[in-house]
């Protein structure tokens, strides 16, 4: 249950960072933006690492246990910046926001499926019912906004 | 192609949270966290370096715009907890109600120098069919 809510809390804090983010990157470019975001970051977790005594516990073994995969999702995160921000310019709102929750949901499903050698169907119908929700809500901001929308971006 | 592309976006976030997942569960989600912004900011500063880019910071920046980081920080220590407890699908939708509430609320009241846009009582309709596909992904 804790779980859950912390899930919950950093779902909202995306929204927060992106916001920040792309204001930033707005203003001083968008690697630059990522430099400062990572850079501020880090020695946030330095200061986290310091505080919480993890160099206690750290092992040279788990490190050299590991796959160079498993190293790599600070890089994987860079270059989600990079594309996004080609790629969310030139589709509406609304698509964008649909579409990555689509491949995020059902590459989630299935990494879980690699994981555990089982996907359940409560987690493909849960997908679906949320998928369900959210096209739901687009659909009630949309139609409201149809007609700003076809003004500000002749695409829609 | 640009559809396409959206998707794998997500799907390109989702690979990343198994990713640094992995590496807490093994390493510990304080040092985890540490090696994450190293191995980006490696990356960031390659790719600053070959496209011939400096960072300047003529204009005025108000604080709050160098916060990211440090809310992104604890937003990956929060992921990295949470995928070894519940798995990466469970986690990313939990996740994304997460964000389309935290969205709705900073759209109400105008927050963060967003415009105004007040909530529509229909779309609690849309977030109740989100919370069930929760529940029924949670219990199962």
């Amino acid at each position: 249950m804790v779980n859950i809510l912390i899930a919950f809390i950093a779902g909202a804090m995306v929204i927060l960072s992106m916001i920040i983010n792309s204001t930033l990157s707005k203003k001083i470019g968008v690697f630059q933006g990522a430099f400062v975001n990572y850079a501020v970051g880090l020695v946030f977790a330095v200061i986290a690492f310091v505080i919480t005594k993890s160099y206690n516990t750290i092992d040279a073994h788990n490190f050299q246990g590991l796959p160079l995969w498993a190293y790599l999702g600070g890089a994987v995160g860079v270059v989600v910046v990079g594309i996004s921000n080609v790629i969310i310019p030139k589709i509406p709102t609304i698509y964008s926001t649909l579409l990555i929750f689509t491949g995020q949901l059902f590459a989630g499903i299935l990494i879980d499926f690699f994981r555990d050698g089982v996907v359940s169907k409560g987690k493909i119908i849960g997908g679906i019912l949320i998928l369900v929700g959210m096209f739901y809500n687009f659909y009630v901001d949309f139609s409201e906004s149809k007609i700003k929308n076809i003004e500000l971006n002749p695409n829609v | 192609m640009n559809k396409l592309s959206a998707v794998f976006i997500g799907v390109l976030i989702s690979i990343m949270i198994s990713f640094n997942g992995a590496l807490s569960g093994s390493i510990g989600n304080y040092p985890a966290v540490v090696v994450i912004h190293i191995v980006g900011i490696i990356l960031v500063s390659a790719i600053l370096i070959l496209k011939k880019q400096k960072i300047s910071f003529k204009e005025h920046i108000p604080f709050y715009l160098f916060t990211g980081g440090a809310i992104g920080v604890v937003m990956t220590i929060f992921n990295n907890l949470c995928v070894n407890a519940l798995g990466v699908s469970l986690t990313l939708s939990i996740g994304l109600f997460g964000q389309s509430v935290a969205a709705t609320i900073i759209d109400h009241f105008g927050l963060l120098g967003m415009e105004t846009h007040k909530l529509k009582p229909k779309k609690i309709i849309g977030f109740s069919i989100v919370l069930c596909g929760i529940i029924i992904m949670t219990i199962y």
